[in-house]
């Protein structure tokens, strides 16, 4: 009985009790959730453009981060280290396509992803001989992102913003609106859909097929940059970091792995569910961290009834 | 330059594999974590312990007229990694240093049959203390029961009736090593009538503490002990930040009191405590030798020598030291066996006048350890954070031993009949 009353009873009647809590957990999960779309957008675009799984977006996110502080540390102004951080991930790019990719066109998509999980493995060996494992310090005040807080007494309590949220927030939703007209006004941003629609008519038209893939991995070297500066901002720039990428796994496995609108919808869903349910739920019934695990059943009961994700295309095939 | 040194320092640590077999003087392999998500914890640790070794193999030609092999295993604090690097290494070493809590319960049974002493310094498994059932296994000056119950009464200050009715929330890594201090922290929840709430932060949610410290702003606790490793930390004193938990309300253990954790929030962070049973000594005579022969002669690649974690690292070596010492004393001979390391580390003499020789004094309290005393239970002080660095801001510290050595008791018989056949140290009194 108890253990219903904490599952159908309880959790409603904290929510209404504390309704300017209720509001700062959902703005918390509104924040992580921003951030996992974001992560998740970049496996999105590379697997829409390639069919390739990049297993090494969660790198990409520290290395991006960490050379961006380590330049500074060397004396790089703040913002000419974001430049030069780009022109870094833009390098990446070129010598992803160039010695890893090209000479594995054609191969089957396991042996494609093998050669991302090797780029993840590669980039944390250079990342620790370069800059170290130690924590670093994200160059937030350098940027002039915006510290502190600004608190609202609403709804019988307080619910407080922190404005490095409400920036992360904001940035990540000018890159996707950004991102989304690129791939939908522009000359580039068809051919990427192009060549996701369908690979073979797409090179028949002429579409650079290298050009494409440098393209679209310094696009997901964008992603990691935003989100390593939205992410180290606030907790750091570690190895750690690589880990939280992971949470846009099963972000894809929800909205679906070729579904822009699925990474954004996607992520915002697991960020705010998995929030209210270890706080509601998970630590009064099963003792907490349940993060750890919940957006993974989630994803599952989603794909119980929808194979393809709430958002991916229903792939029919005739034999 | 610092990335010259990291190069030659990746270098050196490769070749050093290579070369382990031929290797003289004593082996003492050290199963480090410089990379993963802990690295940020593990770096200026083993840099202290490897700078420690690398002044005594300079300045004295090693210990007892023999150099020490001071040889790093990468475990990147895996388990897995780390079970596989004992087994690398135990053929010639004397000793191993596991590093982590879950590694070192992997090898402690391993121990008795390879007849390896394990030292974990700080770390562990807290019913090691009792030599008589952990023949092989070591983890001075303080065991993690000692540190809750020090800092328990560092909250009740000294009057524990005061706890009633408080609530206390353990903020821990959801890990063999966060999980350490529960068993002593709930019996001292029901003794003494206080709440303990546990929050877990798991693995992958190190950077990603939101939840938890939501959980804390519901709870409204009147402390927040942290058992954190590692990422977890910034983070969590990030999050208390953000949260405006009082920092004087806030303590960590001994891991949770990193100076480059701290720096992150700087002056916000101003209050916050961790209990510590190491204190940064710069002026220390042993510091000046150690500047003079390793790390202005480039054989180091600290970045901090002033930082507690540093300085950690090279008490934690000074204890093999004198274990080796000791042991070579008592054997009369120059290059020991485990059997006699494990007799070395089982007659530790740790007092303030071997301190003040080895130009240590005051970097660790005095303690000694015996057949059936395997820990010391040295006591340690309370460290705060003045916005810059950590300093004292309590006299030594004791945990409570007439509460701790029954539970030590208990839980070390019930881990022997776990794993039995388990060998008791017959020969203790």
């Amino acid at each position: 009985m108890e253990l219903l009353n904490k599952i159908f009873i309880a959790p409603f009647v904290d929510m209404v009790a504390a309704p300017d809590f209720l509001m700062q957990v959902l703005w918390e999960g509104l924040v992580s959730g921003v951030l996992y779309s974001l992560i998740a957008l970049g496996f999105v675009l590379i697997y829409r453009s390639s069919r390739i799984f990049n297993f090494a977006q969660g790198i990409m996110v520290v290395f991006a981060a960490l050379t961006l502080v380590g330049l500074h540390e060397m004396g790089v102004p703040a913002w000419l280290s974001v430049f030069l951080t780009l022109a870094v991930m833009f390098g990446l790019a070129v010598s992803v396509e160039r010695i890893v990719l090209r000479p594995l066109v054609g191969q089957p998509d396991i042996i494609l992803f093998m050669a991302t999980i090797g780029i993840t493995l590669f980039l944390i060996g250079l990342g620790e001989i370069i800059f170290g494992g130690e924590n670093k310090q994200m160059i937030t005040k350098e940027l002039g992102i915006p510290t502190g807080s600004t608190d609202f007494d609403i709804l019988g309590g307080y619910v407080s913003f922190q404005h490095i949220d409400i920036t992360a927030v904001a940035v990540a939703g000018l890159l996707v609106t950004s991102l989304l007209l690129f791939l939908n006004k522009t000359r580039m941003g068809r051919a990427i859909r192009a060549l996701g629609d369908d690979h073979q008519a797409a090179l028949s038209v002429g579409i650079s097929l290298q050009t494409i893939w440098i393209l679209v991995w310094f696009i997901a070297g964008i992603i990691a940059l935003v989100t390593g500066i939205a992410w180290g901002s606030r907790a750091g720039v570690s190895f750690a970091l690589e880990v939280i990428a992971y949470k846009a796994l099963p972000v894809l496995m929800l909205g679906g792995l070729e579904s822009i609108q699925g990474a954004i919808i996607g992520g915002l869903m697991i960020g705010m569910l998995e929030k209210m349910f270890e706080i509601y739920w998970g630590q009064p019934i099963l003792g907490g961290n349940t993060e750890s695990w919940f957006a993974y059943m989630l994803a599952l009961v989603v794909l119980l009834f929808r194979p393809q994700g709430l958002f991916g295309e229903k792939i029919i095939e005739r034999v | 330059m610092k990335t010259f040194n990291k190069l030659a320092l990746a270098t050196a640590l490769s070749v050093g594999f290579g070369a382990c077999a031929i290797a003289e003087g004593i082996y003492a392999p050290n199963l480090t974590y410089r990379t993963g998500p802990f690295a940020s914890t593990g770096i200026p640790l083993m840099d202290g312990q490897k700078d420690y070794m690398t002044l005594l193999n300079e300045r004295d030609g090693g210990i007892g007229g023999v150099q020490i092999n001071f040889e790093e295993c990468e475990t990147g604090y895996s388990t897995e990694k780390g079970v596989e690097c004992y087994e690398r290494t135990k053929a010639d070493a004397v000793v191993t240093q596991p590093w982590s809590t879950g590694i070192t319960l992997q090898v402690l049974p391993k121990t008795n049959t390879d007849m390896i002493p394990i030292l974990a310094p700080g770390y562990g498994f807290s019913p090691m203390a009792n030599g008589k059932v952990f023949k092989w296994a070591f983890n001075p000056p303080v065991s993690y029961w000692d540190g809750a119950s020090m800092i328990v009464d560092f909250i009740a200050d000294g009057d524990k009736g005061s706890l009633k009715g408080k609530k206390i929330v353990l903020l821990h890594l959801d890990h063999p090593f966060g999980k350490e201090p529960i068993p002593v922290l709930e019996a001292m929840a029901e003794a003494y009538d206080f709440e303990l709430k546990l929050i877990p932060v798991g693995l992958k949610e190190m950077q990603n503490q939101s939840a938890q410290w939501l959980q804390i702003r519901r709870e409204r606790p009147d402390n927040v002990i942290m058992w954190g490793w590692g990422a977890m930390n910034a983070s969590a004193i990030a999050e208390a930040v953000k949260t405006k938990y009082p920092m004087d309300q806030f303590i960590g253990v001994w891991w949770a009191g990193h100076d480059a954790d701290l720096k992150q929030v700087g002056e916000a962070g101003t209050g916050y405590k961790s209990i510590s049973w190491s204190v940064p000594q710069s002026d220390a005579p042993m510091m000046a030798d150690l500047k003079t022969h390793v790390l202005d002669a480039g054989k180091s690649t600290a970045e901090d020598p002033d930082s507690v974690f540093y300085q950690r690292g090279l008490v934690m070596s000074m204890f093999l030291a004198e274990g080796i010492a000791a042991a070579q004393a008592e054997f009369g001979v120059a290059e020991i066996n485990p059997e006699q390391m494990r007799w070395g580390l089982e007659n530790l003499n740790i007092t303030d006048e071997r301190l003040a020789e080895l130009g240590m004094t005051g970097m660790v309290p005095p303690f000694s350890t015996s057949c059936s005393n395997h820990t010391g239970h040295s006591g340690a002080w309370m460290l705060e954070w003045d916005g810059e660095k950590f300093a004292p801001v309590s006299d030594l510290l004791m945990a409570d031993a007439a509460f701790i050595e029954p539970l030590e008791m208990a839980e070390s018989m019930a881990y022997a009949e776990a794993n039995a056949p388990w060998p008791m140290n017959e020969s203790c009194e």
